[in-house]
């Protein structure tokens, strides 16, 4: 499986066409096709590109959510 | 725009330019959602669409006045909505509720109406939480979408059958806790 560094991750942005990677607990989710994360961008706080690790608790919903999208790799 | 009333909430920490995004976010999905619910309750026919016609025109009729009750909210924290009609729909906070292919299928209908609602609960829950304590009108006003919200999504879930909430549908007028906003 592919390891991603913090810079590897942030190319995934979603930004200019770009795909929207984030970092969970070690694990990196392909959000891409999420109508949440368009552009990137989750309910005008998050983007991605990032460890959302920490940012989980301030969520109305827990982890559950990111179970249906495809995993591509370890954040290392 | 309310000069004073945005300085009080900036004052108490928010960040108000993001919280006037969300607000404008959230109106679009009431707005968008009223719109896809139209196409929703047109289709809720036969024996057990009828049985649900009710309860899907009293959400549709209430997320409309949602919508009509953030606006002048967002231009008080002098925001705007975008001018043009596209763009607004494309910056909901929640996905359109759309037809499913086969209309007929009353648990799809359902699934689509109870996802919308539980879009809806997370996202005022949200605003309650960035302005609890803070900004007070925005809370009351969230926190009063917020209990219609909830009681949208109990209505629908009670119909797929994942157990009591111990709601009936709406008595009397629409927007219990909304209406005072309405005025
Ligand atoms: C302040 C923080 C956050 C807020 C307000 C928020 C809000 C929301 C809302 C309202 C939804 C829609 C849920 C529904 O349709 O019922 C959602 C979906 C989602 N959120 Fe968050 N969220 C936050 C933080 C996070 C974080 C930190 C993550 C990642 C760890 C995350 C991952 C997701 C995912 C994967 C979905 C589902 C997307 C989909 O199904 O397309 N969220 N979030
Ligand atoms: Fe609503
Ligand atoms: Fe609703």
């Amino acid at each position: 499986m592919r390891k991603f560094t913090k810079e590897d991750l942030a190319q995934y942005n979603g930004r200019n066409g770009a795909s929207a990677f984030i970092a969970y607990r070690g694990t990196v989710y392909d959000l891409s096709d999420s109508f949440h994360w368009r552009s990137g961008v989750h309910q005008v706080l998050h983007n991605a590109g990032e460890d959302m690790t920490d940012s989980i608790y301030q969520a109305p919903h827990g982890e559950d959510l990111l179970k249906k999208f495809i995993v591509v790799g370890k954040f290392i | 725009m309310a000069k004073v009333a945005r300085e009080m909430v900036e004052r108490a920490g928010v960040n108000v330019n993001q919280l006037v995004e969300l607000l404008v976010k959230n109106a679009a999905a009431e707005l968008t959602t009223f719109y896809y619910y139209t196409i929703l309750r047109l289709n809720l026919i036969g024996l057990e669409g009828e049985g649900i016609k009710e309860i899907a025109e009293a959400a549709r009729i209430e997320d409309r006045n949602h919508f009509e009750a953030l606006v002048p909210r967002i231009y008080e924290l002098g925001g705007k909505l975008p001018e043009d009609m596209k763009a607004f729909h494309d910056i909901s906070a929640c996905p359109p509720a759309k037809l499913p292919a086969d209309p007929t299928d009353i648990k799809a209908m359902l699934t689509v109406l109870v996802e919308a609602e539980r879009c809806a609960v997370r996202g005022y829950t949200h605003i309650c939480n960035l302005t609890a304590g803070k900004d007070h009108r925005t809370y009351d006003l969230s926190l009063s979408i917020l209990q219609e919200e909830i009681e949208h999504e109990s209505w629908f879930s009670e119909f797929l059958g994942e157990g009591p909430s111990g709601h009936f549908m709406r008595k009397g007028e629409t927007s219990p806790f909304v209406s005072k906003y309405l005025r």
